[in-house]
């Protein structure tokens, strides 16, 4: 505080003519001593360039060579790879279903995170409770979580009995067994997965939004319904950013929930990217999983980029 | 507003919530625990009534005596708490390195890390890098790449909280003649405690149920984690027919974690709220 001030007018404080007490100049001249702990961050910058950056670089290159397990060699062929995966039909299909997937699971998790946001925003007994509840399933493995939904959603599980009882008729419909329901089905558990997790961002995003402005908005006329959706979605937005874009670049590299329910089918009904890359690495096809890897990461990064954007331009200052 | 139309108010949302919860929570959790009661017969039609043959001493005895659930569960905790710990006392370091520097060097690598939490980790060429340094199929190949692609989150939590922080407890430490990991030790680290908290919160949930790093780089059964003892269990043409027994091992393999749950809910809650993922 002093220092600054002397910094700012320097003959305020000192007489003119009058040569300055020794240790003043010094005081104000002295650079902050500040400490460097550089050395600190190199264990982790030598695991994150080893173990995520250099494959992160690899995998431009590998995408375009030719490299299988039954050879030692592995040669550029441009992009072949591509070119092989698409007359395989497998390309454009799992692209397609990854971004069916990854929409699904983003829709199904926001909006029931935002719901349950908004219905135990306020700290009391009976909503530590519910939130404690829903917060459940984000414990437990994707993998477990398609086995229990796989069974929730058998042609005699609960579902089509509960279908039985409120309906006319009698339902044995096998949901992860036919082709869209399957894809929908299998994005929603895992969307079911994570919306407790998202619940937790949106409530601390409620948190932040200041109650004057929701007080002045109810002196305004302004109902429940108005209030969300002029007041609080709004000032959300930094939340809504963070959790669109997190849930849909998680949910392109997803595979666990797959392999517990349908295990890409069927026939290739779910077979995410990551799900393909799988097959191909088994048959040892190195190169063409590479090349599927790497369209996991053009999809994120073409997603990414404008939706965060687009997202940021729309959030309001507080 | 009145009161009662408060109250009104109040009673709707609950009820509401309950009547969510009831196919949310319930409805999976129970089918879940009761199917893993009964035999296997009874299992098989998947309804939710409470069993009529019992049969849990046998179910849970296969699980724990044919699904490789002890071994799992060691190592589990083998591989999880080690890497867990390593991740949150190097990614606080590097934050508090990254916090305090003004060096260009250091802000790219920081830039990079958070880069990490959102970028897709590339798996096909980690599985060269590991084949080239050997560690290929190896635990330590995979607790180092698991290290590798989690610092990130552990690192922008940290560093955005250093930032915040004052630099005078550093410099009178200094003053005093301590060196650079004392301060670390004795200043940086206590301060950073809450929101390591909630990094070790999401550390544990996401390294605890990873499948997909183990399923690419863990070989042998001998190695196998709990996600993977459960995928080959499930998958196997003798046990993955039975619902009351791959329910029973789902129950086995969730319950480390919800017990923990259990007892720290509320500072999980409470950590994961306030913990400022939002920034």
């Amino acid at each position: 505080m002093t220092s600054s001030l002397h910094d700012a007018s320097p003959t305020a404080a000192v007489p003119v003519g009058q040569p300055a007490p020794d240790d003043r100049p010094l005081a104000a001249n002295r650079p902050r001593r500040r400490l460097h702990p550089y050395a600190f961050a190199l264990p982790s910058i030598a695991l994150v360039l080893v173990f995520f950056v250099l494959p992160f670089l690899a995998n431009a290159f590998f995408a375009f060579v030719q490299w299988t397990g039954y050879s030692d060699t592995i040669t550029w062929t441009g992009l072949t790879n591509f070119k092989l995966l698409n007359q395989l039909g497998i390309l454009k299909h799992a692209i397609t279903v990854t971004a069916v997937y990854a929409i699904t699971a983003m829709a199904v998790q926001n909006t029931v995170g935002l719901a349950l946001a908004t219905a135990l925003q306020r700290s009391n007994r009976v909503n530590s409770l519910f939130r404690s509840l829903f917060f459940i399933p984000v414990l437990i493995s994707p993998l477990a979580a398609g086995y229990i939904w796989a069974a929730v959603l058998n042609a005699h599980g609960p579902l089509n009995a509960f279908l039985s009882a409120v309906l006319p008729g009698e339902f044995h419909y096998a949901w992860l067994g036919h082709d869209t329901t399957a894809l929908l089905a299998v994005a929603s558990i895992d969307a079911w997965k994570l919306s407790g997790l998202i619940t937790l961002v949106y409530i601390a995003g409620l948190n932040r939004i200041p109650e004057q402005l929701l007080q002045a908005a109810t002196l305004d006329g302004a109902g429940a319904v108005r209030r969300f959706w002029s007041v609080k979605l709004p000032l959300l937005a930094p939340a809504v950013t963070f959790n669109v874009v997190v849930s849909l670049v998680g949910a392109f590299s997803a595979l666990d929930v797959v392999f517990s329910t349908t295990a890409g089918g069927p026939g290739d009904a779910t077979t995410l990217l990551n799900v393909a890359v799988y097959t191909q690495y088994g048959q040892s096809f190195f190169g063409t999983a590479s090349a599927l890897g790497f369209v996991v990461t053009l999809m994120v990064i073409v997603t990414a980029v404008p939706l965060m954007s687009w997202l940021r331009r729309r959030e309001v200052p507080m | 507003m009145s009161a009662i139309a408060l109250k009104t108010r109040g009673v709707v949302r609950y009820a509401c919530l309950t009547l969510f919860a009831i196919p949310w929570i319930l409805v999976p959790f129970w089918l879940l625990i009761v199917n893993s009661l009964k035999t296997q017969g009874d299992a098989s039609v998947l309804s939710m009534s409470w069993p009529e043959h019992w049969s849990a001493g046998a179910n849970y005895h296969t699980v724990i005596d044919k699904g490789s659930y002890l071994t799992g569960l060691r190592n589990s905790a083998l591989l999880a708490v080690p890497t867990i710990l390593a991740v949150l006392l190097l990614g606080s370091m590097a934050a508090w390195a990254y916090a305090r520097s003004d060096s260009r060097a250091l802000r790219f690598a920081y830039y990079t890390s958070a880069l990490s939490i959102v970028l897709p980790p590339a798996i096909i060429p980690t599985i060269y890098v590991l084949t080239q340094l050997g560690l290929n199929g190896s635990r330590l190949g995979y607790m180092l790449v698991i290290a590798g692609t989690r610092l990130g989150v552990v690192i922008f939590l940290a560093t955005g909280f250093v930032r915040t922080l004052p630099h005078d407890f550093e410099e009178a430490a200094q003053l005093d003649g301590a060196n650079k990991w004392q301060i670390y030790w004795r200043i940086v680290l206590p301060v950073l405690t809450p929101v390591l908290f909630t990094g070790a919160v999401m550390l544990i949930i996401s390294v605890w149920n990873d499948f997909y790093f183990a399923l690419f780089l863990l070989r042998g059964s001998q190695s196998a984690t709990l996600p993977l003892t459960l995928y080959s269990f499930a998958s196997s043409s003798t046990h993955g027919v039975s619902w009351n027994l791959v329910f029973a091992h789902v129950v086995l393999t969730s319950l480390p974690l919800v017990l923990v749950y259990l007892v720290l809910q509320r500072r999980v809650l409470a950590g994961l709220t306030e913990g400022g993922v939002t920034g």
